[in-house]
């Protein structure tokens, strides 16, 4: 499984020194914002409702979706889709998640 | 340098004050971490309660990264009587989401504090700062082989454990009841001072996410579901990760074995032999979270007719209730307490019970069987397509754990939802005494008559609830005055009195619960 930036060992206890001296214990203490890549935010956040395979939210892989749009939908949200703020998902990660919903196959409906 | 075009300013602060603290957290925090422009203020206004987003449009967005920013937040604050709504990863949906419990408040949105601080897999428990998420965490328990298990509510993949237990939210695990396990917090007050809860005022302690209670009064409580500090670190207790997990559901076929259910399942929790945050789903939780849409079966507006709802049983073999809970051990003990429940239900002669093996990767089990075993999935969303529109408030009495008053509840909350047209959707959330019986008031928000029936609705619940001793544990901001005045003057008269004390120029969250110096009149 692949690490995620925002886990990988930063900066150190912040103001903590004195009650956290073994903080570090297992790599952990990392602060970061940003998404590791387009898959890692597909992967743990968008897809976990929108792959076609779960089937709640409407699949988005393979349709060519503008960044604009993305954009425009995450921010904003949509019915009950919720809205994401910067400090969730940075708009460089936004970019790159288009880019990765665009290069995977679009979803084939079942014939009824 | 961007300026305020949303119009919004904050009760009672000038537009000259409200610049002013601008440009002070502007050199605090950097101008990227201060969000003033419509557009970017558009994300914290996304709510899926009964009223306009206008209601609860915030004026900023600060973001921190430090302690030492959080409390020079609070001292701008105190200067210009700025109030301040802080979220933790902001996803309290149906509670609120991120949006300000009042119009023009300040957002403090911690989501990027985001580090996970200690995981101890041989005492067992964590140290996270609020924008860590419980998807995060699952991420690092799994990367570093460490065998400890999480506990989390449905939006599991994006919420997060600060945010959810100061909400004092639960989960479907033996540590379903989140704050029961919390053990240490780090709380900056509104004069600035960071004070740490139990042991963690000792220098040098290493029992901080050990016990619980330190010396002197223990006040951890005093700051979940309040205005009295902000959160900046939280520990809690990991279950240790058991050799074998049994998932099971038992299914039933009729709305009036509620009672029963109850009245087996009560002495099982109780005695430990079921030792999770078992649930027993309704049949319009258990469709809707399986992927059925309303539409599927009916257009007509209104609530659904119980024969629509016996049509969707005998098409998805889904019952009108439906028990999920789960067996955590070596195989000896699953294997023994298994037995015992295997007996018990039959005794009962109702239930069809359907095993992991069974159930194979069919939803809702597989997603149930996920959150009992803490992994994260967002699987129970599929709820908001059941009516579609977007509209979610949880309307959540605590019950009994007995199966009259279990029946009772219901029938009192099915009678007003369909008095509205809207369905009663709910799922009883099985402690060993008490129930949380959250119930999904799902509507549409893009009709605005329907919008208004929902609301309508929701405060009749609240009415009718109280007239029978009831009230709920949590509710979304469009209600929290409203239910603070079911539990009483006497403690909102002291919660006041600590306000007071503690926050004496209201810059914390005012009117979280109820409590607010500004307009609360004793």
């Amino acid at each position: 499984m692949k690490s995620r930036s925002r886990m990988l060992p930063g900066r150190a206890a912040l103001g903590a020194a004195v009650v956290l001296p073994l903080a570090l214990m297992f790599g952990a203490g990392a602060q970061a914002a940003q998404w590791e890549n387009g898959q890692e935010l597909y992967d743990n956040l968008c897809g976990k409702c929108h792959k076609p395979e779960v089937g709640v939210g409407v699949p988005i892989q393979g349709r060519g979706l503008p960044f604009e749009y993305v954009k425009a939908i995450v921010r904003n949200g949509f019915r009950a889709m919720p809205a994401f703020p910067e400090a969730y998902i940075d708009d460089e990660s936004l970019a790159q998640v288009t880019e990765y919903i665009a290069s995977l196959p679009a979803h084939q409906p079942k014939q009824k | 340098m961007s300026e305020q075009n949303n119009g919004v300013l904050p009760r009672g602060v000038t537009q000259q004050e409200f610049n002013a603290a601008v440009e002070k957290f502007r050199a605090l925090l950097g101008n990227e971490n201060v969000l003033v422009e419509q557009q970017q203020l558009v994300p914290y206004n996304k709510i899926m309660m009964s009223v306009e987003n206008a209601a609860h449009a915030p004026s900023a967005a600060v973001t921190a990264t430090t302690v030492e920013q959080v409390q020079g937040v609070v001292k701008i604050c105190n200067e210009h009587r700025i109030p301040i709504w802080t979220i933790s990863t902001g996803r309290n949906f149906g509670y609120g989401s991120a949006a300000p419990g009042q119009r023009g408040q300040v957002i403090l949105d911690l989501k990027k504090m985001n580090r996970i601080i200690k995981v101890d897999p041989e005492m067992c428990y964590a140290l996270v700062e609020p924008g860590v998420t419980y998807g995060q965490l699952y991420d690092y328990i799994q990367e570093n082989n460490l065998p400890v298990m999480l506990s989390f509510s449905a939006p599991s993949a994006i919420a997060g454990p600060v945010g959810n237990t100061m909400d004092r939210g639960v989960g479907y695990t033996p540590y379903g009841e989140h704050f029961m396990m919390q053990c240490g917090m780090e709380v900056v007050l509104a004069n600035g001072d960071v004070y740490r809860t139990g042991m963690g005022g000792v220098k040098g302690s290493n029992t901080w996410q050990i016990f619980k209670w330190g010396y002197g009064p223990t006040l951890d409580g005093m700051f979940t579901q309040s205005n009295y500090g902000i959160c900046t670190k939280m520990g809690f207790w990991l279950m240790p990760k058991p050799p074998v997990f049994k998932p099971f559901e038992i299914i039933f076929e009729n709305e009036e074995d509620i009672v029963e259910i109850v009245e087996v399942l009560r002495p099982l929790r109780i005695r430990g032999i079921i030792p999770n945050s078992a649930v027993i789903a309704n049949i319009l939780w258990e469709a809707g979270s399986g992927n059925v849409r309303r539409s599927d079966y009916i257009t007509e507006p209104g609530h659904t007719p119980d024969e629509i709802q016996k049509q969707i049983q005998k098409d998805t073999g889904m019952g009108a209730w439906n028990l999920y809970a789960a067996l955590y051990g070596t195989q000896e003990q699953v294997d023994v307490n298994w037995k015992i429940i295997v007996d018990e239900f039959k005794k009962l002669g109702k239930g069809r019970i359907v095993t992991q093996e069974e159930a194979g990767d069919t939803q809702p089990f597989k997603y149930r069987a996920e959150l009992m075993s803490g992994v994260p999935n967002l699987q129970e969303f599929g709820l908001y397509n059941w009516r579609g529109g977007g509209g979610s408030m949880w309307f959540a009495p605590v019950s009994e754990a007995r199966g009259s008053e279990c029946r009772k509840q219901a029938a009192m909350a099915k009678r007003v939802l369909h008095k509205y047209g809207l369905d009663y959707v709910a799922e009883f959330i099985v402690a060993p005494r008490d129930m949380h019986h959250v119930i999904d008031v799902l509507y549409d928000r893009t009709n605005e008559e329907e919008t208004q029936r929902a609301d309508a609705c929701f405060a009749e619940l609240l009415d009718e609830f109280e007239k029978e001793g009831y009230a709920v544990y949590r509710v979304n901001t469009r209600f929290q005055e409203r239910v603070a005045q079911s539990y009483g003057k006497a403690k909102r008269d002291l919660e006041h009195a600590i306000k007071r004390a503690v926050d004496p120029n209201n810059i914390l969250a005012p009117g979280r619960s109820g409590i607010d110096l500004d307009t609360y009149k004793s």
